[in-house]
């Protein structure tokens, strides 16, 4: 029974979270351009006007395709918030992700093909950095439960910097920012129209709206299992690096999928796997 | 629920124009007047748009092009014309190649007068649009739940001018069905209209004092031809036409025979006529693009 509540809690607390974290977002993105911003709860109206619209469809099972992927990054985030198998975590989100690519490749206009090719190419630029996650901190911790690594009386940060550093690189293709904001983007006017969301609409589009919200937070969580031995530092800091991804975001211009590709895998290579061969070597 | 006041979506579409309007409407998502601050985003795409904004006016070759991202927007969805280009055509309205303003091929709903409209003048409107946005909302459900009386009568002479109106709206995605914008539906001008009266029966259907569809037909020989069921593109689906055809037949008493005809490709249409009877008995080829299906259907057939 207990269990159940932790459940249903975290179901319903982390969307509202992860939608004031997008408000916030837009908020502070506006005030660094100089603009006054949307109301913080504006992803809220954003997300409850879609649901009034009309639902569009090209072909009839794209839509079962975001259900699915929502369902699966829900099943994510409860995994990791109960304390789960982090290896599993990072797997199911990736089985998510796929999801999501099948939805677009599904619609099938040349708009979100293209987004779903990148958004493939995206999921592989950033998935070795982010085994390295579970692996570096399965190293320190001797164990992969979300639950033990938090226990862990050190702050992880201390061991792993170079693979905080490699997922740092990365972050900003999970969370849809610039620069590496390739299959689709919170910014209008692009090549690519909305690239992989194109083509979803009504229902559907506050589906994947929602989902990202479970997405950022569950990314959020992973950057705070590095601070997690002192809890307010840790939430301090998660914080910090959400903002220093909005500074970024609103610093850099899109990479072409080429270098975000490369540059990921090297400094993967470079950062995380030096790190966890010191790290082997020290413990040695 | 007033969601959509907070979040309007827009498209922006600029046609024929001297782009004084265009910069405009970007001028106002810079920080000086910042629509974002009322919730309002430029998508860049017509699936994720509430509001369509057009400026300049309408040519022969955009004509397609607002069309086609008006029919991608989904429901509920407001048109607003930007400037007096998109207006009535504005300095361009003379050129060989102009149409007109935006209400040439889509149902405007907010004029923002100006040349160039000023970015207040642009919020102005759109902050009207918004307004509509959500009435067309409620209305949907209401029309889509049969609370609003729809009116089936016979039609004036005074309600040619209308008809022919919507005859041109409704008969546009037939023609670009068909790439064909020489229809006879879509040339016919008033006065020919108005001299159908004299041979045949019109029926309007009326919603909210407004004529949302139409049909005609007449008796020759025990046979009752029906021709140009047309429905206002904003009331389709909620069987409106299907009314408008029960209502004609019933208006034929004598007729043993009902026939009527359709474009070989307009599936809806012929759809339409199998749901209520009507077969298939000849097809005649009428131009290089179109074979004309021929539907009849025998009253006494059913009564058996
Ligand atoms: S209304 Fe005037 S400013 Fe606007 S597009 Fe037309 S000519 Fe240019």
């Amino acid at each position: 029974m207990n269990i159940l509540i932790k459940i249903l809690f975290v179901i319903i607390i982390v969307p509202l979270a992860g939608g004031i974290l997008a408000g916030l977002d837009r908020k502070v993105t506006a005030r660094m351009q100089a603009r006054k911003g949307p109301p913080l709860l504006q992803p809220f109206y954003d997300v409850f006007k879609l649901l009034q619209k009309e639902n569009l469809v090209v072909r009839c099972s794209q839509n079962f395709y975001i259900y699915y992927f929502l369902f699966f990054v829900i099943f994510t985030v409860v995994l990791f918030f109960t304390g789960g198998d982090l290896l599993l975590v990072i797997f199911a989100l990736a089985l998510a992700g796929i999801f999501f690519v099948l939805a677009g490749f599904k619609a099938s206009s040349p708009y979100s093909l293209i987004g779903a090719q990148r958004e493939l190419l995206q999921i592989v630029s950033y998935e070795p950095a982010v085994i390295l996650v579970a692996a570096g901190m399965y190293v320190v911790t001797k164990s992969f439960y979300v639950a033990q690594i938090i226990a862990f009386d050190q702050p992880l940060i201390k061991f792993l910097p170079g693979i905080f550093f490699a997922f740092l690189y990365i972050l900003a293709m999970k969370l849809r920012k610039s620069p590496f904001d390739l299959s689709t983007s919170h910014h209008a006017h692009q090549e690519l129209v909305k690239g992989i969301t194109t083509e979803f609409s009504g229902r559907a589009l506050a589906a994947i709206e929602i989902a990202h919200w479970y997405e950022n937070i569950l990314i959020m969580g992973l950057v705070y299992l590095f601070f997690a031995s002192n809890i307010a530092f840790g939430i301090i800091l998660t914080l910090a690096v959400y903002f220093l991804m909005m500074l970024v975001d609103n610093t850099f211009a899109r990479f072409k999928w080429q270098h975000a590709l490369g540059s990921s895998w090297l400094v993967a290579l470079i950062c995380g796997i030096g790190n966890i061969i010191i790290l082997v070597a020290l413990k040695r | 629920m007033p969601y959509f006041k907070k979040s309007p979506w827009i498209i922006h579409y600029d046609g024929s124009s001297c782009n004084g309007c265009d910069i405009e409407v970007l001028a106002c998502l810079t920080p000086v007047y910042d629509v974002e601050r009322l919730g309002i985003i430029n998508t860049g795409n017509p699936k994720h748009a509430d509001i369509f904004l057009v400026t300049g006016s309408i040519n022969e070759q955009n004509r397609e092009v607002v069309q086609n991202i008006y029919e991608q927007m989904p429901d509920p969805k407001v048109v607003v014309a930007i400037g007096i280009c998109a207006t009535s055509g504005g300095i361009f309205a003379e050129c060989y190649n102009v149409m007109g303003g935006v209400n040439k091929v889509l149902p405007v709903d907010v004029y923002v007068p100006g040349c160039a409209a000023r970015p207040e003048a642009i919020i102005d409107g759109i902050s009207a649009a918004i307004k509509i946005l959500d009435e067309k909302r409620k209305r949907t459900k209401e029309i889509q739940s049969g609370k609003v009386p729809l009116l089936i009568e016979p039609a004036v002479l005074s309600d040619a001018p209308q008809i022919l109106d919507l005859q041109r709206l409704a008969y546009q995605s037939e023609a670009e069905l068909y790439n064909d914008f020489t229809l006879s539906p879509l040339r016919q001008t008033l006065e020919e209209l108005q001299k159908d009266f004299e041979s045949n029966l019109f029926l309007k259907a009326i919603m909210d004092g407004k004529i949302i569809g139409a049909v005609r037909a007449y008796e020759a020989k025990g046979t009752c031809f029906i021709d140009r069921l047309v429905v206002h593109p904003q009331y389709q689906n909620f069987g409106v036409g299907s009314k408008l055809i029960n209502e004609i037949e019933l208006r034929f008493p004598v007729c043993r025979r009902f026939e009527s005809f359709s474009g070989h490709k307009s599936k809806r249409n012929i759809d339409f006529y199998t749901r209520h009877g009507y077969k298939k008995f000849k097809s005649e080829k009428v131009s290089e693009k179109r074979d004309r299906i021929y539907l009849e259907k025998n009253k006494t057939e059913e009564k058996q």
